[in-house]
C-alpha cells in the first residue's frame, strides 16, 4: 500500500516536472535584478502560461556559467539576453545558437539584427559620461574632457574583463584613429581606475567617491530620476552602442516558449516597457524615454565588430596591463 | 531493519553485529558521498601534472603566477591584521566584563557577540555605509571623509578592520571561558598576602587566560582566511586580492577551465587553516596549567568610567553600522541626503516585491532547514557509533566530517563543482546547476556543527544504560530511539539551531554554487550590491539580519529545555 503510493506520487511528481519543463523558460541574462522582475511581470501579462526564471550576473560571469554547464553535460538555459555582440558571436560561431528566420521583424533597426537571424538586438545602450552634480560645476562635454590631470584623476570607468558593455565601449574607442590606446594609456597615467561592471561606477559617483565616471547612460538616468546627486553626458565626438542581443540556445527544451519570449522582446509592448526603464527602443514608432535625445539624432561612433572579435582577447590584456586586473 | 526480519534464527550477538555493520555502512556511504569523494576530486585536481606533463605542473605554475603571490600575500597579512585587532578588542572587553562589576551585562554580552551573528556580508555592506563620504550617521557629525574620494575602507587595512571586529568574538568567547575558570580562592590567597592588583593581573590571571586569548586568536585567524563576505565587498572594489576572492574570480572569469589552478589555491587556504589549527591544539596542549577546583571568581569592583568606555566601544562595532545599513535601506537611491523628506519603505516594498528575493529567501530556509534536519538524523546513529563502538574505520569518519568546516567554505564549494560538474554515473543526471549540490555543499559543512554538540552529550551518558538495554535483548534500533536519543535529543536541538542561523546567511558556497531559480540570500546581498543597487542590497540585508535576530529570539525562549552552554550569548 505504501509503496503503491510511493510510485504513485513519484509518477505525480515526475508529471508534474515534465508539465512545468514544457511552459518553464530559463533566462542568462545581464540586466540588472529588478529591471528584469519588471520586465517578467509585463511579459507574464500576455503570456501567463509560460514560467521565466532567471539567472543574472556580468556578461563574463554568464558566459562562464554557460561554460561550465556545457561540461557537465547540458545547460538549464533556453534563452540569453547579454549586452554585447561580441560574447553573442562567440557563441554563434561556436554554433551554440537557433536561427530564427520566421522571426517577425518590420520596424526594427535593421543594424541590431544578425545577418543569419541567430540574435536580435533588443535595445540601443550608449556609454557616455556621468559626473556627481554635488561635485562638479561645469560638466564635461567630450571624451577628451576627462584627460585633464585634475579630472581623470577623480574618474572611474567600467573594466572589459567584468562587462560586456566595457568591452564594446574599449573597443570602439580603440578603433577611433583620434582616441586609440594613446587616450586609454593617458586616462590610465593620469590617475583614472577600472572598477567592475557599470554597476561600480554609478556606485562610487553617486556616493560621491569619484566625481566622473564612464558609463551605460540608463543606469546614470535611472539613478538621477530616483533622486541621486549624478547627471549623464552624451559627449560631442559620439557615443558607442550596445544592442543587447538576445538569443536562443539550440538544444533547447522549451523551444516555443523561448521564440515566444524573444518575439514579444522585439513587440512594441515590450519596446513600450524597455523605454519606461531608461532604454533607447529598437523599433521604430516608440518613443525614447523622457529626456533623452532622439535616437537619430544621436551621434555613434562607428565600430567593426568582427574586428573587435579578433582583438578581443589583446584588448582585455593590455586594458589590464594598465589597469590593474 | 533487515536484522530482525522474521523466520532467520539469528543469535542476538550475530544481530546486534548485522545491525551495526549496516548502521557503519550508511553513516559511510553518506560521508563518502558528500565529502571524502569531492574532496579528494579537489586534491587530485590540484596534484595533477602540467599541459606538458611536468610532475605537479599544474601547482607549480600556479605557484609562480604573480597573482597567486600577491593573494596570498595580501590573505596573510590581512588575516594576521584582523586576527591582531580580534585579539585586542576581545580580550579587553572579556578582561573589563568579567573583573569588573558592569550593569547591563547580558545586553554588553548580546551586543559583543552581533558582529558573529550578522553574516559577513552584511556586516561588510554596513560598514562601508558607515565609512562611505555619504555617510549617514558620520556624515552629520561632520566626521565622514571628504567627498571625491574613496572609502577608506576599500584597502587592505579596511578589510582586516571588518574581519577582526567580525571574528572578535571568538577570543572573547575563549578569554571569558577561561576568566571564568580563574578560582576565587587563588586571587583570594593574592590578595591576603598583599600583592597589589596589577601584580594579580598579569602574575595570575593573565598566564591562566593567555592559553585561551592564543587560542581564540588562532581561530579568528582561520576564520579570516576563509573569509569570503568581506574581502569580496571591500576587496574587489579596492584592487585588493586575496585568496578566496581570486578563486571566485578566476572561476567566474574562465570557466571550468581554470579548475587545476583554482584547486591549487585550494590547497594553499587549506594548508594555512590547519597549520594555525595544528598551532592552536599545540598551544592548548602545552600551555594550559591544570586549575584546582573551586569557587570561580566573582567581579565586585564598580568602574562607572570603564562601563561609558565599553558602551561607546560596543555602540561603535555592533549598533553603528546596522543603524547606517538601516538608513541606507530608507534612501530612495544611493547619494541621497538622509532626512525626513527622503526616507520611505519603498526600497522594502520594491526588494518585496522581486520574485528573485522572495525566492531567495524561500530558498535559504529550504537548505537551511533541510540541512540542519538531515544533520540532525545523521548525527545521533554517528555519535553513538564514535561514543559506543569506536573502531579505527569509524574514528576516521569522524576525523574526515570535520573536514569541510575547518577548511575555508571556498574550498568545499570548489569540490563539490570538481566532484558534481559530470553526469553521476549510472544515474547520468548532473547535479551542477541544481539546488541539489547547493543541499549536498550545506551538508558536508554544517554537519560538525550538530555533530559535535552530540558526541559531547553521548559522552556524559552512562553507558551502563546501553549494556542494560542490550541485556534484556532490545536491538540496536530499539535502543538508538529509546534509549541514547532521548539523551542527546537537547544537544541535537541547539546544534541544529546553529545551523539554521549559520546556513540561513550562507554565502561562500552559494556564491560559487548557486543557479537560476536556486539565489540565496547571501548571495542576493552580494549581486544587488554589485550591479550597482546598494539600497536595495540593504533592504535585503536588513531583513536578513532582522530574521536571524528573530532566530536568537526564538531560541533563547526555548533555553530553558536546552542544556546549558548551546547558546553562544548565554554562556
Amino acid at each position: 500500500m505504501l509503496f503503491r503510493r510511493a510510485i504513485l506520487s513519484a509518477a505525480f511528481l515526475a508529471g508534474a516536472i515534465l508539465a512545468a519543463n514544457a511552459e518553464t523558460i530559463t533566462v542568462y541574462t545581464s540586466q540588472p535584478q529588478d529591471q528584469m522582475a519588471a520586465v517578467i511581470a509585463a511579459f507574464n501579462k500576455d503570456y501567463p502560461d509560460i514560467k521565466v526564471e532567471l539567472f543574472r550576473s556580468g556578461t563574463t560571469e554568464v558566459m562562464a556559467k554557460l561554460q561550465a554547464e556545457q561540461v557537465a553535460g547540458k545547460s538549464p538555459a533556453d534563452v540569453v539576453l547579454i549586452a554585447d555582440t561580441v560574447a553573442m558571436t562567440q557563441l554563434k560561431n561556436d554554433g551554440r545558437l537557433y536561427a530564427l528566420n520566421d522571426l517577425p521583424t518590420e520596424g526594427i533597426a535593421p543594424e541590431v539584427i544578425d545577418k543569419d537571424k541567430t540574435y536580435f538586438g533588443t535595445k540601443l545602450i550608449t556609454t557616455g559620461i556621468v559626473y556627481n552634480t554635488n561635485l562638479v560645476k561645469t560638466p564635461p562635454r567630450s571624451w577628451n574632457d576627462l584627460l585633464v590631470p585634475d579630472v581623470a584623476k577623480r574618474l572611474i570607468m567600467p573594466s572589459p574583463l567584468y562587462s560586456g558593455a566595457a568591452v564594446i565601449h574599449l573597443g570602439t574607442m580603440l578603433q577611433q584613429p583620434e582616441f586609440g590606446w594613446t587616450y586609454f594609456k593617458t586616462l590610465a597615467d593620469n590617475g583614472a581606475v577600472a572598477g567592475q561592471g557599470n554597476g561600480t561606477v554609478i556606485e562610487a559617483v553617486a556616493r560621491g567617491e569619484k566625481a566622473y565616471g564612464i558609463i551605460i547612460e540608463y543606469m546614470a538616468l535611472n539613478a538621477k530620476a530616483k533622486g541621486s546627486p549624478v547627471d549623464f553626458v552624451f559627449p560631442k565626438e559620439g557615443v558607442s552602442t550596445i544592442t543587447q542581443p538576445v538569443a536562443i540556445l539550440k538544444g533547447t527544451d522549451a523551444l516555443e516558449a523561448a521564440k515566444t519570449f524573444v518575439k514579444w522582446q522585439l513587440s512594441r509592448t515590450a519596446q513600450e516597457q524597455a523605454a519606461s526603464q531608461g532604454y533607447f527602443p529598437v523599433l521604430e514608432g516608440v518613443a525614447p524615454p523622457a529626456g533623452y535625445p532622439k535616437p537619430s539624432t544621436l551621434k555613434v561612433l562607428p565600430a567593426d565588430s568582427n574586428a573587435m572579435l579578433r582583438d578581443d582577447k589583446k584588448n582585455k590584456e593590455t586594458f589590464a596591463d594598465l589597469y590593474g586586473g | 531493519m533487515a536484522a530482525e526480519a522474521p523466520g532467520v534464527p539469528i543469535t542476538p550477538a550475530n544481530r546486534l553485529w548485522t545491525g551495526e555493520r549496516l548502521l557503519v555502512a550508511l553513516v559511510l556511504a553518506y560521508v563518502l558521498f558528500t565529502t571524502f569523494w569531492p574532496l579528494a576530486r579537489l586534491f587530485s585536481a590540484g596534484l595533477q601534472s602540467g599541459e606538458d606533463g611536468a610532475f605537479l605542473g599544474v601547482m607549480r605554475e600556479t605557484l609562480a603566477n604573480r597573482a597567486t603571490g600577491r593573494a596570498l600575500w595580501n590573505s596573510l597579512i590581512t588575516s594576521g591584521l584582523s586576527a591582531l585587532i580580534s585579539a585586542v578588542l576581545g580580550v579587553a572587553l572579556a578582561l573589563a566584563l568579567s573583573l569588573l562589576r558592569l550593569r547591563t551585562q547580558a545586553v554588553l554580552v548580546f551586543l559583543i557577540l552581533t558582529p558573529l551573528i550578522v553574516p559577513s556580508q552584511t556586516m561588510a555592506l554596513a560598514w562601508i555605509e558607515l565609512f562611505g563620504s555619504g555617510s549617514p550617521v558620520l556624515g552629520p557629525l561632520g566626521l565622514a571623509p571628504a567627498p571625491g574620494t574613496a572609502n577608506p575602507l576599500y584597502s587592505a587595512g579596511g578589510i582586516a578592520l571588518v574581519m577582526g571586529v567580525e571574528h572578535m568574538p571568538l577570543v572573547f568567547i575563549a578569554t571569558r571561558a577561561a576568566l571564568r575558570s580563574v578560582p576565587a580562592d587563588l586571587v583570594e590567597a593574592a590578595r591576603i598576602l598583599g600583592i597589589p592588583n596589577r601584580r594579580i593581573g598579569t602574575g595570575i590571571i593573565l598566564p591562566i587566560a593567555l592559553p585561551s586569548v592564543l587560542a581564540g586568536s588562532l581561530l579568528a585567524f582561520t576564520a579570516a582566511i576563509g573569509n569570503f563576505g568581506v574581502p569580496a565587498l571591500l576587496g574587489i572594489p579596492g584592487r585588493v586580492s586575496v585568496l578566496t576572492t581570486l578563486i571566485y574570480q578566476r572561476l567566474n572569469g574562465f570557466g571550468a577551465s581554470a579548475a587545476g589552478q583554482v584547486a591549487v589555491l585550494a590547497i594553499l587556504m587549506t594548508a594555512i587553516a590547519a597549520a594555525a589549527l595544528v598551532l592552536r591544539h599545540v598551544t592548548m596542549r602545552r600551555l594550559s596549567a591544570p586549575l584546582p577546583a573551586g569557587k570561580p571568581f566573582e567581579a565586585t569592583r564598580r568602574a562607572p568610567v570603564i562601563e561609558v568606555l565599553i558602551w561607546a566601544l560596543v555602540l561603535l562595532i555592533a549598533i553603528a553600522p546596522l543603524l547606517a545599513l538601516t538608513m541606507t535601506a530608507l534612501l530612495p537611491a544611493i547619494g541621497v541626503r538622509f532626512g525626513l523628506d527622503t526616507v520611505s519603505l519603498a526600497q522594502f516594498a520594491r526588494v518585496l516585491g522581486n520574485d528573485a528575493v522572495r525566492r531567495a529567501f524561500v530558498n535559504s530556509l529550504f537548505l537551511a532547514g533541510l540541512c540542519a534536519l538531515i544533520s540532525m538524523v545523521v548525527s545521533v546513529p554517528l555519535a553513538y557509533l564514535v561514543v559506543r563502538r569506536p573502531n579505527w574505520l569509524v574514528r576516521a569518519i569522524d576525523v574526515l566530517v570535520e573536514a569541510p568546516w575547518v577548511v575555508p567554505g571556498t574550498v568545499v564549494a570548489l569540490a563539490m563543482i570538481l566532484a558534481f560538474l559530470k553526469p553521476l554515473p549510472l544515474i547520468g543526471v548532473s547535479l551542477y546547476g541544481t539546488m541539489a549540490i547547493l543541499v549536498v555543499a550545506y551538508l558536508a559543512r554544517f554537519l560538525p556543527l550538530v555533530l559535535r554538540p552530540v558526541t559531547a552529550a553521548a559522552q556524559t551518558a552512562d553507558p551502563a544504560l546501553d549494556e542494560a538495554g542490550r541485556i534484556v535483548g532490545a536491538g540496536l534500533w530499539r535502543r538508538l530511539a529509546w534509549i541514547f536519543l532521548p539523551h542527546v535529543l537537547p544537544a541535537a536541538i541547539a546544534g541544529a539551531i546553529l545551523v539554521l542561523m549559520t546556513a540561513l546567511n550562507e554565502l561562500t558556497l552559494s556564491a560559487l554554487l548557486w543557479s537560476s531559480g536556486n539565489e540565496t540570500i547571501g548571495v542576493m546581498v552580494f549581486a544587488l550590491q554589485y550591479e550597482g543597487n546598494s539600497t536595495a542590497a540593504a533592504a535585503v540585508a536588513m531583513l536578513s539580519a532582522v530574521m536571524v535576530f528573530a532566530i536568537c529570539g526564538l531560541a533563547s525562549a526555548c533555553a530553558r529545555w536546552l542544556p546549558d552552554n548551546v547558546l553562544p550569548w548565554r554562556r
